[in-house]
């Protein structure tokens, strides 16, 4: 299947039914910013229709659609950045700025360990935030992970293992009490 | 096992925020629609900056081309100087080229508008070296002009003796008449 005109109804069809995946995706790729998650589905939603992002049929639409989300949420997100540096000129402004934004969209009504959870998942580093995101929100295999990544399958791992022990790390940190003994559970004994 | 326990742990917390996201998450037929009218705006003509970009290089094109131009008169002049000087020294007065004439003339015969602009423009830096100039100028107006002392001694009467010659078809009575007539100056 391709983005030609006549089957764009077939794949309007597709990107409904993938729409809440995409979403799902768009919002990890921009830090949890829902307004800006929107715009960046609207945005991939355009290259579509205007035939610049076109899919060639090498992997699933999936795939290509959520690497088509990342590339767009990357731009977007250098463009804000480049464009709040012009308005206020001092970068630390920038930065707590982007911050607080991150913060505030976070979803109030979450509950107490989703918001551990949440934080935890923001001090990853990017890559290993996509590679759990991929496998676990969105059950992608690793290699199509590390398709929609644009990087080997080796360093898919490599980020989704570091990610692992990283946020379960950190979430041993916050002392979750959610039944769970992080980083206890291989060894029953320990207290 | 360990590690399975952790995953499926890590997993619930995804399905849970999963399940969160969705509730939030905007309608297809929203995003698609507006999707649709960007589509379908008309662009705009032309990107601001890019115009802005390039109407300061033309600005700045224009501005180095007036300022070239302003300057080249006074760089003939200086070479016009040079040479003159140069060929003041090997060539008469009458074979004077019109660039050397040119250079000899006095200042008050060129345009007073460029000369004035070209002293407005003329930093303090480059006042030696246009000062350099017009020395320049006026000693090759003097080489210009410069006659030898000598040159009557090397012009005598019978110049023009020297500067014919005879025929190869003339008689021997013509040919005689070149040479000294030796024998009726002592007949005489």
């Amino acid at each position: 299947m391709k983005t030609d005109g006549m089957q764009i109804a077939e794949l309007k069809a597709e990107l409904e039914r993938l729409h809440s995946a995409s979403f799902g995706w768009a919002l990890s790729c921009c830090r949890r910013d829902q307004t800006e998650a929107e715009e960046v589905l609207q945005t991939v939603y355009v290259k579509i229709l205007e035939g610049k992002a076109r899919f060639g049929g090498e992997s699933s639409l999936k795939t290509w659609l959520f690497a088509v989300i990342r590339k767009t949420a990357a731009t977007e997100y250098r463009r804000r950045l480049l464009r709040s540096f012009r308005l206020t000129g001092d970068p630390e402004e920038m930065v707590e700025r982007f911050a607080i934004s991150e913060s505030q969209s976070a979803g109030f009504e979450r509950s107490e360990l989703q918001g551990h959870f949440l934080i935890a998942m923001k001090t990853l580093p990017r890559r290993q935030r996509e590679a759990l995101h991929l496998v676990f929100y969105e059950d992608l295999s690793l290699r199509e992970a590390a398709d929609v990544m644009g990087v080997s399958i080796g360093s898919a791992r490599q980020h989704y293992e570091r990610g692992k022990k990283r946020l379960r790390e950190s979430l041993a940190t916050m002392e979750l009490g959610y039944g769970i003994n992080w980083g206890r559970a291989g060894n029953p004994r320990a207290v | 096992m360990a590690s399975i326990g952790e995953e499926q742990e890590i997993r619930g917390l995804f399905s849970e925020l999963k399940l969160a996201d969705e509730q939030t998450a905007p309608g297809f037929n929203t995003v698609w629609h507006r999707a649709q009218g960007r589509s379908l705006k008309p662009r705009r003509a032309f990107n601001l900056s890019f115009a802005v970009a390039t109407g300061l290089l033309i600005c700045a094109l224009g501005t180095l081309a007036l300022w070239s131009m302003r300057w080249q008169p006074a760089a003939p002049a200086s070479a016009s100087a040079r040479l003159s000087a140069e060929a003041g020294s090997f060539a008469p007065e009458s074979d004077k080229s019109p660039t050397v004439a040119r250079a000899s003339e006095p200042p008050q015969n060129r345009q007073p508008l460029v000369k004035n602009r070209l002293h407005r423009l003329v930093s303090p830096q480059h006042a030696p070296e246009i000062a350099g100039n017009q020395q320049l100028t006026k000693e090759a107006k003097a080489i210009a002009s410069w006659q030898s002392p000598t040159s009557d001694l090397l012009s005598s009467p019978s110049d023009g003796l020297f500067k014919s010659l005879p025929q190869l078809n003339e008689n021997a009575n013509e040919l005689k008449s070149f040479l000294p007539n030796r024998e009726n100056d002592k007949e005489k």
